[in-house]
């Protein structure tokens, strides 16, 4: 019995489609895509980036209900937290991002522009979640949504701000004291698991420790988190029980002194979230 | 299809890496102590039948791991140090300091040091 082949053109399509594939993994895995901060992107691959961002941010973002803020929470504790967490980055009108920021790229964008093209809702989302791939973390874990939405009227202000009436602002404004700086969520009665491997993600656990679920977790500064519901003991010599567990995610230094393990300004619920997480890696 | 193949050879002639004779002999001295000691009623340790505790983390990858105990660095001669007596590391660390001598513990960290 004759076997019957595929028409001409599907096997020419497919073995362009082959040597395409084989000539993409050969240019990455020779190195060839250069990933330097220094090398531009080319003027298509950026306007390509630029447009999946755009287009991603306002469809998430038009869900999002956008609330009056009165001006003096916005030039008050708005212009408090611009000043503790945003302006290091994008800087300030007459005023430069810090030196670390001014190498990244994406370049952390001109807020003031950001206002004028940008709808709240976006700017909001993009504080509240940040951006894959870009230096602007996401705040959702470290502020609340009333903060966030504080810093969004900020940043709507500055659009209309000039650089002397900035500076008179900041003058007028006392800095944010240590213990108003960050604003964790109220805790809610039963752990959430789904949150907590945001939260995991979010205080960066992964770089120290590789866990089961958590993309790019690879490295092996601390132990595997794999298996660490069914061990007795933790972290040498504490017994392995959800309220040790909880109590040692917001303060190892309290608990060991000399652990390798930071404090990361945990929350009591993301300790709890993360704590039932980790109990289910069995 | 090719592009598995080829992806699969790369990654093994990568991998490969001969070990000497005398680090072979090491290694086999290692299993031969662990299984002797018991480590393995405390930690999960693969290629060692039985080692399945759970009181302390998994041995498995310990060559990548940064620190040992949560603060000492992790290389081969801390790592003997520490097989041989952890409280001088870490004063109420639950693992109890071993019967075995600075040449036993080296051959377990051979062992366990393996890729």
């Amino acid at each position: 019995m004759t076997k019957t082949r595929p028409p001409r053109r599907w096997r020419l399509a497919g073995t362009c489609a082959l040597v395409g594939g084989l000539a993409a993994i050969g240019y990455l895995t020779f190195g060839g895509y250069n990933v330097a901060a220094t090398d531009q992107h080319t003027a298509p691959i950026y306007a390509l980036l630029d447009f999946a961002s755009r287009r991603s941010i306002a469809l998430r973002s038009s869900r999002v209900s956008v609330p009056a803020i009165a001006p003096e929470v916005a030039n008050g504790r708005g212009l408090q937290l611009f000043r503790e967490h945003c302006v290091q980055c994008h800087g300030a009108p007459g005023v430069a991002p810090a030196s670390f920021a001014l190498g990244l790229t994406p370049a952390p964008a001109n807020l003031a522009a950001t206002a004028r093209r940008r709808k709240p809702a976006e700017v909001f989302w993009t504080m509240k979640y940040g951006l894959k791939m870009t230096a602007m973390p996401a705040w959702e874990f470290r502020l609340n949504d009333a903060d966030i939405w504080a810093v969004t009227a900020f940043v709507g202000e500055l659009a209309l701000l000039s650089p002397e009436q900035y500076a008179k602002l900041v003058r007028a404004t006392a800095p944010l004291k240590s213990s108003a700086r960050l604003s964790a969520e109220a805790p809610t009665l039963a752990p959430d698991l789904d949150r907590a491997r945001v939260a995991i993600q979010q205080y960066s656990c992964g770089t120290c420790h590789r866990i089961d679920g958590i993309v790019g977790a690879q490295d092996a500064v601390g132990p595997s988190l794999n298996g660490i519901g069914s061990r007795s003991y933790f972290a040498g010599a504490l017994p392995n029980n959800r309220d040790n567990m909880i109590r040692w995610l917001t303060s190892p230094t309290t608990l060991r002194p000399h652990t390798a393990m930071p404090d990361l300004s945990v929350s009591e619920r993301d300790a709890r979230d993360i704590a039932a997480f980790l109990e289910q890696l069995r | 299809m090719p592009r598995v193949s080829v992806m699969a050879m790369l990654t093994l002639l990568a991998a490969c890496q001969p070990t000497s004779a005398v680090e072979e002999q090491r290694i086999a001295e290692g299993r031969r102590l662990i299984m002797a000691t018991g480590c393995g009623a405390c930690h999960v340790i693969p290629g060692i039948p039985g080692a399945v505790g759970k009181v302390g983390p998994a041995l498995d990858g310990l060559r990548d791991r940064v620190y040992l105990a949560g603060r000492v660095p992790n290389v081969p001669d801390n790592l003997a140090a520490w097989i041989q007596d952890p409280r001088a590391f870490v004063p109420n660390t639950i693992m109890p300091p071993s019967p075995l001598s600075r040449t036993e513990a080296q051959a377990v960290t051979a062992f366990l040091w393996q890729k």
